[in-house]
This record gives structure tokens, sequence and C-alpha cells, in this order.
């Protein structure tokens, strides 16, 4: 556990800390100067347990649980709040923390409703776990005495409250004054009557309330979403990228039958450090209905015909081959998604340049114009380690909502001074002048404005970072891969071609024969009645697509495509960090996953030398194919050199 | 808008006394019971509005206090200790003639709306003069059912004594209208206002 | 060693708490003398020297305490605690009564030696009247130019702020004095860091209480040896005893320190009351353990009380004749800190509510014998487990009693007789 007090830079890579050696139990272990006594403890695998003290939170030692005996101190001190000193000598088996950890379980439990079977942490509950590894094992409080609080409590359309089953640790009020800074929920009354609650029981309005359930340590606050929906054993848990935004928040993909139930954090302290967005934790339901293509199709006068995979790659080869050999490679656009994978859409730009001699390529819809991996070059950890971070408009913490969260965070904890200005702010006038190292964060569309005002605030000591919040989970993947009109993998120069908006144009207009489309059906969906315009014009439409909709309707092949929680590869947020998505449910077609569909596809359209298109293979490859991506590995960020930069 | 102009520039008197504005929110809370009785939602809303908290922080701090009241109380406030130095001095006997007397028990109000009553556990702070009583936040010492009885009968034929304002002195010290900046949806701590002795 | 009237000696006299009559009675020559005779550190060493310590509950030396201010953190700030709720003491509230200029006085003469520009009295909510009247007080003060700006041309600047409380024992604790000034619920502040280095606002601050920083204009006046001469080696100069409960007359008395407590008792609150006997007394308030007839040799000095078994606290003598059932009256205190519990550990939270539970059992008789042994029990866990002294405390009287007490206590079990009452209706009933 990394405790705030210790919390280190930010940055990745420090340098050793000061060491201080203290005795635990007869055994001795140096730690850093300024650590805790429970996480020095814990690094010698000492279980200490704790209520109140959480890792990202000051500690206040409220429930002390956590005291233990430090060298000669008459009393018995709390671990959580404790600061290690050379040569501490603490005691943390002896009959007496012993006694007092039994004490102390007895008074949380005294006015304890006990209705662990129908609560939904039972399974992941401190309160049931500690008193089974530290508690009495009988009660010596009559039940008839005990004190009632309000149960199920609904503080908002997402959460609930049972204020008996509340322990009084002050998480849930410590994670609004320390992360978001709102203050919804506080204490109320005092004594024995304190309660959680909100200024007048009105609801909660937070972008971010799906943490409190994962905060409380017990089952008070409970996710409205996820009540009675499983008992944690029957969770299968696979680690995973949420799919909302770009921001890359590592989570936990809990799913029970085949269906996911929750999203759960995960902690990276190098992106979402632990706290997720409603938006993103609770599109849970999304993943769990929409009507799925699952067999290959052929569409031909008419009819469709439900084919092998083979049939169906065999047939798109043939369809587009046609067309390359009538009317060359620029009749062809080929458009992906934000939602695919490194390995797809590096794939993906390949086919089109490599083997059907097409330039027409993008994931998304707008001009981007002359993108640079320098617009990206800020890491979301690094914020805190600017002294200004100016954010142009509201679009990057409205798109990344727990951008909002870090820039709190720098803002309390590291005295960064955060600017929110409009888009078009002249730099003159925010008077930010020699600063060491100043941040600028805005999102795609307004990439101009931000590269002026990047460009205005850089001098000669001051280093000017840019942040650019791209679209989709892998908004950012899809510009690295190079599946852009004008900018090959790794922001390689290549010879330009049309734009999402102008391949659909050309196609209604004719120009355009056949259209490539993989996973682009919510793409195609926001171009209205353009794409519309463009699926009835065009005859070889070879569509990979995991739901049905406008694409698959239209298309003359469609291929079972995958979703985002089905999949094995990659995908790079917006910072450039490369992570790791694995399946969390198990495919609901039998197609192979759409690498290996490229990879089929190529092949019948006579390119060697592409492999069996298995993920793995593919990461190896564009690893070698695009520098930055060798040493990015799996969690790692992949940086670009920066002008004048020494890498 | 609950509190009056004149309550509110009380308030703004008060922000602008202390180094942080937030330290205003005692006496603030004090200034709304002075004119309403007890502590409505909507005045801690505008306490928070003036002060630039969130109501949430107001009402945590409203509750804790026992000398706050959430709901509308009677005329009068009597409050009888009940503590270890008057209880050996009758304060029990005193308490249960008081509550034969109003005719409800501790923390309630009488039905003629005159008296509200409470047999708090805290110590007055009067134990010279045990068994010792507050009305209307003044004292009255060695208390029999007699006196008792001569108090509460003065009181009922006469309004609460006006208090006119939280501080005698708060409300005549007014330094113009303090700037009240727009709040950022979330902020770090406001910066300390420097005081000038001179003013306090 | 007698009665000495140091801080009352003028109480009495007609009108003191106008500036003019304390003016007349040498009023404000301590804070002249202060400005012009010592510097700031001069100061604090002669108040070390004076060897004056708290008399707010804990006795820590005043001048060591002020000493902890780091040099050259500004602002500081001073608070001066006028909480006063400990149950039997009301000593402050007659002090600011009969001579609150004494008080501002001490105030400024404390801020004086710490630099401090802005000072706070933090008074509890009941004292609203005394809160007005040192609130005018200060503006008589303000207008002589013994505050506001440059005093008595002494180019430093001070303000004193009172505020008011609204009904929190735990206030009187001094961090959660500092949190309720800021305007937060009044609730302990984790330690360290100590309030020397952060206190109020996050600055250096000094927390003392009303009779402690009444003592100062006397210090500067007399000379710190002479105060220093006044009472025991350690426990100097005088203090205000709170005296009520079964007495002939209640109320306070300055005594200095070391004269007996039966001194105390016999010449001048009028002995045990309706010609009873002692049966047990408390020598600081609810917070301290009991003693007992025997204990009244003992010399009012807080170290030798300490050893006793208890301490002189907030100075609160509260006094109980052979009547008194001691199971009753740790119920109520018992109650008193379930009431006053704030609510912020689990161990005083959750413990006094157990503890109360169980009193309320055992007054009734309704408690065996066993549970007698888990109200220790339970004591035992919140006994120097909890965040702050109150929880503590909360345990004190009830397991001295206890232990004093036992036959008391367990003839209340089970069979649900008191045996004090019932010794007062055999003694009703002629034999
Ligand atoms: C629960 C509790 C209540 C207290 N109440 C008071 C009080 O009412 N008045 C007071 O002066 N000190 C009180 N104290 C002691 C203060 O914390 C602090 O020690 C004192 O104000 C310091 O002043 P002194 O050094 O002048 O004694 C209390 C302490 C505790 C733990
Ligand atoms: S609701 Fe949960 S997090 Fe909040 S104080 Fe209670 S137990 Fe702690
Ligand atoms: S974890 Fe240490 S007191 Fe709660």
């Amino acid at each position: 556990m990394a405790n705030k007090t210790t919390t280190p830079s930010s940055s990745e890579g420090l340098a050793e800390a000061e060491k201080v050696t203290v005795t635990i139990d007869g055994r001795e272990v140096a730690v850093p100067r300024g650590s805790l006594v429970v996480d020095a403890a814990s690094s010698l695998g000492i279980h200490i347990p704790i209520y109140c003290a959480h890792p990202k939170l000051d500690p206040v030692a409220v429930c002390r649980m956590c005291l233990v005996r430090v060298g000669k101190m008459p009393r018995l001190q709390p671990a959580c709040a404790t600061v290690v000193s050379d040569g501490m000598v603490v005691t943390t088996q002896s009959p007496e923390v012993a006694k007092v950890r039994e004490g102390m379980l007895e008074f949380l439990l005294l006015n304890h409703p006990l209705d662990c079977p129908v609560c939904d942490r039972g399974g992941e509950c401190d309160l049931q776990d500690f008193a089974v590894r530290y508690g009495p094992q009988t009660s010596r409080f009559p039940i008839t005495q005990k004190s009632h609080a309000a149960k199920a409590v609904v503080l908002s359309d997402k959460i609930e409250l049972d204020q008996e089953r509340c322990i009084l640790c002050w998480r849930c009020t410590r994670y609004y004054d320390e992360i978001t800074g709102e203050k919804e929920l506080v204490l109320v009354r005092r004594g024995i009557d304190t309660v959680i609650d909100s200024f007048n029981g009105e609801p909660l309005t937070s972008d971010f309330q799906g943490n409190l359930p994962e905060v409380c340590p017990v089952g008070a606050l409970t996710h409205r979403q996820y009540r009675f929906q499983a008992r944690p054993w029957d969770l299968q848990r696979t680690k995973g990228i949420c799919p909302e935004c770009s921001y890359g928040c590592n989570i936990n993909i809990d799913a029970r039958d085949f269906e996911i139930k929750r999203f759960a954090s995960r902690d990276n302290p190098q992106v979402e450090d632990m706290w997720l967005c409603d938006r993103g934790r609770y599109s849970v339901e999304k993943w769990s209905h929409g009507s799925r293509v699952r067999h290959p199709l052929i569409r031909a006068g008419g009819e469709v015909r439900e084919v092998g995979v083979d049939e169906a790659v065999a047939e798109a080869a043939r369809q587009l081959g046609e067309v390359l050999r009538l009317h060359g490679g620029g009749a062809i656009g080929v458009i992906g998604s934000p939602m695919l994978t490194n390995e797809e859409l590096w794939l993906l730009q390949r086919l089109a340049r490599e083997t059907l001699d097409c330039h027409n390529c993008d994931h998304q819809l707008d001009e981007l114009g002359n993108v640079s991996a320098d617009e990206h070059s800020l890491g979301i950890a690094e914020i805190e380690d600017c002294e200004t971070v100016v954010v142009l408009g509201a679009e990057p913490e409205a798109n990344t909502p727990v951008l909002t969260l870090r820039l709190h965070k720098a803002q309390l904890r590291r005295g960064v001074e955060v600017r929110r200005v409009e888009h078009d702010a002249s730099p003159a006038s925010l008077g930010i002048k020699g600063k060491r190292l100043v941040g600028v964060i805005a999102d795609e569309v307004h990439r101009a404005y931000a590269a002026d005002m990047a460009d205005a605030l850089a001098s000669g000591n001051t280093l000017v970072k840019r942040l650019t919040v791209t679209r989709g989970v892998n908004g950012r993947g899809a510009k690295d891969m190079g599946m852009l009109p004008t900018q090959g993998p790794g922001y390689s120069r290549v010879t330009g071609g049309k734009d999402g908006r102008q391949i659909l144009h050309a196609a209604s207009a004719g120009a355009i024969k056949a259209l490539l489309l993989v996973g682009a059906e919510t793409v195609l969906r926001g171009a209205g009645i353009l794409a519309e315009k463009a699926l009835a014009k065009v005859d070889v439409i070879i569509a990979i697509e995991p739901r049905a909709g406008i694409v698959a309707n239209a298309a003359s092949v469609v291929i079972p495509g995958h979703t985002y929680f089905e999949k094995r590869g990659s995908v790079t947020n917006v910072e450039g960090r490369v992570q790791r998505v694995s399946p969390a449910l198990p495919p609901a077609t039998a197609a192979p996953q759409e690498t290996r569909v490229l990879a089929m596809l190529a092949a019948a359209l006579g390119a060697t030398g592409w492999g069996t298109g298995d993920p793995f293979e593919v990461n190896t490859m564009l690893s070698q194919a695009i520098d930055a991506y060798r040493g990015a590995g799996n969690g790692g960020r992949a940086l670009w050199k920066r002008q004048g930069e020494p890498r | 808008m609950t509190l009056s102009a004149a309550s509110r520039s009380e308030i703004q008197g008060y922000k602008a006394r202390y180094p942080e504005p937030r330290s205003a929110v005692l006496p603030s809370l004090w200034v709304v019971q002075h004119e309403l009785g007890y502590l409505p939602v909507p005045a801690m809303r505008e306490i928070a509005g003036i002060l630039g908290l969130e109501p949430s922080e107001v009402q945590a701090v409203a509750t804790f206090y026992s000398m706050f009241l959430d709901k509308p109380a009677g005329e009068h406030s009597v409050v009888v200790c009940r503590n270890v130095s008057c209880a050996l001095r009758g304060a029990d006997e005193l308490a249960a003639h008081v509550e034969r007397t109003l005719g409800c028990p501790s923390g309630g109000t009488t039905s003629d709306g005159q008296f509200t009553w409470e047999s708090t556990v805290e110590c007055l702070g009067a134990c010279g003069g045990a068994p010792a009583i507050q009305v209307d936040h003044r004292f009255h010492e060695n208390v029999t059912p007699e006196v008792m009885d001569a108090i509460l009968g003065r009181s009922r034929s006469q309004p609460a004594p006006s208090v006119g304002g939280e501080s005698e002195a708060a409300s005549t010290k007014q330094r113009g209208e303090p700037k009240t900046a727009p709040r950022a949806k979330r902020t770090s701590r406001p910066k300390r206002a420097h005081i000038d002795p001179g003013d306090l | 060693m007698a009665e000495y009237k140091l801080l009352t000696h003028a109480f009495g006299t007609k009108d003191l708490p106008t500036l003019g009559v304390y003016e007349k009675l040498g009023g404000y020559q301590g804070l002249r003398e202060a400005i012009s005779k010592f510097t700031p550190d001069e100061l604090v060493a002669q108040v070390k020297q004076s060897g004056l310590r708290g008399r707010g509950g804990a006795g820590f030396p005043t001048g060591l305490k002020w000493s902890f201010l780091p040099k050259d953190v500004f602002p500081r700030y001073l608070c001066c605690n006028a909480d006063e709720s400990e149950p039997g003491c009301f000593k402050d509230r007659w002090l600011i009564d009969n001579n609150p200029h004494q008080l501002i006085e001490g105030v400024l003469i404390a801020a004086y030696a710490l630099q401090v520009e802005t000072a706070f009295i933090y008074i509890r909510g009941e004292y609203r009247d005394q809160r007005l009247l040192l609130e005018r007080c200060i503006d008589e003060a303000r207008s002589k130019g013994y505050l506001g700006r440059d005093i008595l041309g002494s180019g430093w600047n001070c303000g004193i702020i009172v505020h008011g409380g609204a009904g929190a024992y735990i206030c009187g604790e001094e961090t959660a004095l500092l949190d309720s000034l800021e305007g937060f619920r009044g609730q302990p502040r984790l330690k360290p860091p100590f309030p020397a280095l952060k206190g109020l606002y996050g600055m250096p601050t000094v927390i003392n209480n009303v009779e402690t920083l009444s003592n100062l204009p006397h210090i500067v006046q007399r000379g710190a040896a002479w105060f220093a001469a006044l009472g025991t080696e350690k426990s100097t100069g005088t203090r205000l005893f709170c005296c009520s409960g079964h007495i002939g007359r209640p109320g306070t008395y300055e005594m200095e320190l070391g004269t007996p407590i039966a001194e105390l008792l016999e010449n001048h609150c009028g002995g045990i009351w309706k010609g009873r006997k002692l049966k047990a007394f408390q020598p600081g308030g609810g917070s301290m353990q009991v003693l007992l007839p025997e204990h009244l040799a003992l010399p009012l000095d807080m170290d030798v009380i300490q050893q006793a078994g208890s301490a002189l606290g907030a100075g609160a003598m509260v006094f109980m004749d052979e009547t008194t059932c001691l199971v009753n009256v740790s119920m109520r205190l018992v109650d008193f800190y379930k009431h006053e519990s704030c609510g912020k550990c689990t161990p005083c939270r959750e413990g006094t509510y157990f503890e109360s539970a169980l009193m309320h059992r055992l007054e009734a008789g309704q408690l065996t014998l066993a549970e007698l042994a888990t109200l220790e029990d339970i004591c035992d866990n919140m006994n120097g487990k909890c965040f702050c002294p109150l929880g503590d405390t909360a345990t004190w009287f009830v397991m001295s009693a206890y232990r004093a007490f036992r036959d008391e206590f367990e003839a209340h079990c089970g069979a649900g007789t008191c045996p004090v009452a019932a010794a007062q209706v055999t003694a009703l009933v002629p034999a």
C-alpha cells in the first residue's frame, strides 16, 4: 500500500528515497523515511487491520482498528498515522494488541445490523473479514439495545446508503473532500447519532459517485445498478481498459454467466489513480444488449446467404480485387473505428495501403490535418509536475472526466496552478511567465488553438507539453498506427488520401466504388444521412461488424466482428500508454478475431508475409515497425522524440 | 430569500472579520437562529452561498452543536441542568417539577407554544449555584420549584427579550460589501485575507 | 498556606467590569510594563520562570508551551479557551463576569509575548452574556489604545475576536476548539502536528485557559520570582477552586497551591452540609477519578493529587455526602460523555453508548455480576485507545468509583436495590 505521505513524485523512475530501519515484531526492515508504520509492516508481510486508512486519502486515525505498540510510548499508536523513525520498535502481535482489535470489532459491531446474508458486500467486506480474523466470538451487547439508523437511503439514481451498516470511517466524506472537492457527503449530527448524509438528503450530482462503494470498506454504500446482482465469489474477473473514452482507465471486468455485472477500478497510479467516472463505470449495461451478427453473410441480388468464413473472405477478396482492377485503389474507401485495437488498425491500414493501393483510410470522419506526436507529449501523471496547466475549453474534461480528478489532485497536493480558459484565450492575458513546465490540454477540435497557445508560452526556460484528448478508447492508437488519410504508422509521411467524410461524399457521388468497413457502424452513424446515401450508392461493401445496423444491412459481404470485450490486443490511451486488453466474455460468433480475418483477406488478395494474424504476432510486427512502440511494452508509454529534446 | 437584509449584512460582517471566511459559520448560524428561531434548510443554503461553502458543509456544522435547533421552538427556552453538581442538590426534582408544570417531557414544547424546555446533560457552568437553569439564555441559580414557578410566570406574560442581533459590536462595525468572487467549481482553500488588527 | 486573593482581589468592587474602575485599580499597568520592560522573548522567559502551569486541565507549563512556537513563522495566533464545560467547573465564567478586563489584559500580554496580531477568545455558547460583556470591554480597551493599532505606542498591533460556541463540550479540547473556530465540526485533530507548529489556519498557535491568562498581569507586575514563591515548588501561584455538591457554601475560592484540601472544605466551603459525612469527592471535575475522605489531608498540588490517582484538572471540586449513590453519579457522568462524544472515533462513540446502556441497567438493578465485569472490560478497551482524552476520561470516574465502592456496585446487580437508598430508608424507620 503506497500511502499518501510517501507518495513518490508522479513521474516514472524515481531516485531512491532515504531509508530508515524499523523493527516490527522482531524483524528489521528498511523503508523510505516518512513511511507509515502500516506500510512498513505490510512490506514485511505483516497485516495490520485498517478501516479508516486508505492509500489515496490522508490518514485520520478514527477507527482505532490499527492500534499497535510503538517503542516506549505510553499509549498504543495508530499504525495508519504514525510515521516511522529510525530505530523504532513496533509490536503488532501481542495479547495487548489482540485484545484491542477484538474490543474495537465488538464496538464496531455493536450497532451494526449484521444483515450480511442480504448485503452486496458479503464476501468482500472488511468488517466480515476482520471479524473472522481478529474479532470476538460472541457479542456481549443485547440486540434489543442496538441503536438503529436508516437503511437503504437512496442517495441518487446510482448510489444507495445503508446508514446502519456504516462504521463512520470517513472514507466517503474524505473522498469528496480530497479527491473530487465536491463535499456532497458529510457527517451529520454527532456522537452515536452521527450519520453520513447529503445536504438535506438531496440527490448526489457528482460525476464520480461510482467510486463511493469502492472506498467504503463495508456494505454501507452500494451501487444501485449492482444491487443483488451477484455474490463476489460467483464473478469472473478480467483485467481490462474502460471502453468509454481515451483516458485508458484500468478496470477489472466482473462477469457472471457470460454477462458483465460491473466494472471495478484497478488502480494504476499513472492513469486513473483508481478513480473511475460514472459514465465509464456504469456503461456496463451497454454491453449486454444490441443484436449481434453471428454468421458470415453474402448479400447478392436481394438475397442473403449464410456462408462459412472462408467463403466470405474469398468473396470479399474477389469483390475488392475487381474494383481494384477496374477502377484502381483510389476508388476504394477504408474506414475503421477508434474502438479497434492497435493490431487491427495497423493491419487495416496496411491492407489498404499495401494490398489495395488505397490511401483513403481513416478511423473517424473529421479532418485532422497534420497531426504529430508532439501534441501528446504531456503524460497524465506529469500534470502533477507542471507548475501551471492550461485547459482549453470544457471538452477535455467532458470527454475524459477522470482528468478532472487528476487536475484537482495536482492542485490540492502539489500546488499546481490550474487555469481553465476559453479556447481562444490570448496567451498574453494569462500572464504565465518564467515557469519551468507548463501543460496545455485541449481536445482534437481545438488543436490549432492549443498549438498557438503552446508556441506562445514556450520560451527559453519554459518547456510546454501538450495533451490532446482523442476520441474513442483507441483514438490515440489509431493515429499512432497511421489509420489516417495523411499519415502512416508512427506519423510517417505517406501519399495522402481522403478522410472519413470525404470518403462518404465520394461514395455517394459514385466516385468510390468499394468500401471496406471494420467496426465502422458507430462512426458511420455519426455521419447521419450522408452515410445512408453512401451505403445505398456503393455496391461493394465489405463489413466486419459485431452488431446489426446500417452497415451490416447494406454490406455485400458481412463477416461477424467482435465486441471490445471479446478481443485480445492492445489499445493506446491519450498520453500514449499502450495497454493490453483480453477477452472478458466469450465471443458471440465462431468467426475468428478481426486480425485473423484481415490476414486471411490479405492472403486472398495475394499478399504474402502477413503471418496468421495472431494478435501477439501482429503486436510484435507493429512494434518493430513503429519505433516508439518498441519500448512501450504492456503498460508503458509510446514516446516520440521531440524536436530539440534528447530522448 | 429566507433571511432579512439585516441578517445578511450581519453575516457579511462576520465573513470579513476572520482571516478565513469559513470561520463565520458559527456566528452566522447564530444570526439565523436569532432571526428565525431555528435553522431552516434554505437559510443554511443562504449562509453557504454568502460564505462560499457547500450547503452540506454548513449542515454538517449546524447539526453538530446541541444549541442549534432544526425546527421551530417555543417563545421561551428553559434549560434545566441535571449534571452531577446540580443533581446532588435537587435538579432531578426540579426537572420533574418543570415537566409537571409545563406538561411536556424534556425536549418538548408546551401546547401554547410558550416554552421549549430541556434538561440537557451538559453542565451549565453554574454548579456553585446548583441547581441552576437558563431561561432565554440568562442564568438563574439556586432554583427551587417555587422560584421556578415565579420565573416561568414572569416569562409567560412577556415576549422573549429581544437580543437585537448576534452581537452589538459586529453589526455596527461593517466595512462595505466584501467582494464575493465567483467560485470555481473546485478550488483549494481560499487564500487567507489580511486583516487589519486595527479593525478588530 | 491558605486562601490567597490574587486574581480575585478586586472582586466585588463596584463597576469593576468598566475600564475606568479597572484602570483606577492599576489595570493595564501589567500590559504597559510588559511592553516597556520586556522584549517578547524576555517575557516568555519570565513566564517560564514564574512556573505558571495551565489551568485548563492538563497543567502544562505555560512558558514552555509558548517556547515551542517556531521562530519567524507568521502570522501566529493565540486562542483563549473559555469553553469551560467540565462538569463542576464555573471559574472561567466567574472570572469573566467579575473582571473581564483582567482577562483581556492577560490575553494582550500573552499576545505581545508571542507576537500575535490576532487573538481569539473561544467562549461556550451558553455564556452569551459573558460574550457580550467581553465584546463591550474590548471596545472600551480599543478606545483607550490598549488594543488595535500601535498599542501604547509600541508599534505592535493586535486585535481580539470573541467567538461563541454553540453547545459542545468537546470544543474545550484544544484542537477541536481550533476546528470549531475555523468553521468545521468541533472535532479533535490528529496530533502531531501540534498546534504550536500547525494550529489555527495551519499557523503556529497557542491555546490557553481563561484563568491561565488572567494570571499574566500579576506575574508581570509582581515579578516572576514573586509568583514562583507562591504555592509549592512545582505548583506555583494560586488556583480557583469551584466547589459544589453537598457543602455548606458552594462557590469559587482562590487558594494558594499547596493548601490542604481539608482547609478548603472546612474553612471556606463550610464543610459537608446538614452535619453529614463526606463519602467521596472529585478534585478536578467530571473527568477525574474519585477521591475518598482519607485524601482530604492532601495538599492542593497538581503532582500530589496525580500521585493519589486523580488530578486537579480544571479545579472543580465536587463533594458528595454519605447519602450519595455512586452508581447514580457514575451513570450521570457516563450519560454526559455519551451525549458529548463527538463521534469521531470508534471506542468513544460506541464505547460510551455501551457503557451508558450498562449503567442504566445497573441502576435499574438489571445487570448481572458477569456484566459488571463486561463494564470493566469495555472501559479498558476505551481507556487510552480513543482519539482524544474525552473517550478516555469517560471511563475514569466510573472505574475509580467501581474500584473504591465495589460493594455498592455489586449490590445493585440482580437484586435491584441501591444500598445507599436502602440505608436511608432504614434510618427513617425507628428501630
Ligand atoms: C475533552 C476536553 C475538554 C476540555 N475542556 C476544556 C475547557 O473547557 N477549558 C479549558 O480551558 N481547557 C479544556 N481542556 C484542555 C485543553 O485541551 C487545553 O489543554 C487547555 O485549554 C490549555 O490551556 P492551559 O495550558 O492554559 O491549561 C479540555 C481538554 C479535553 C481533552
Ligand atoms: S458510508 Fe462507508 S465509507 Fe462512508 S463513513 Fe460509512 S463505512 Fe465509511
Ligand atoms: S486505520 Fe488506523 S485508525 Fe483507522
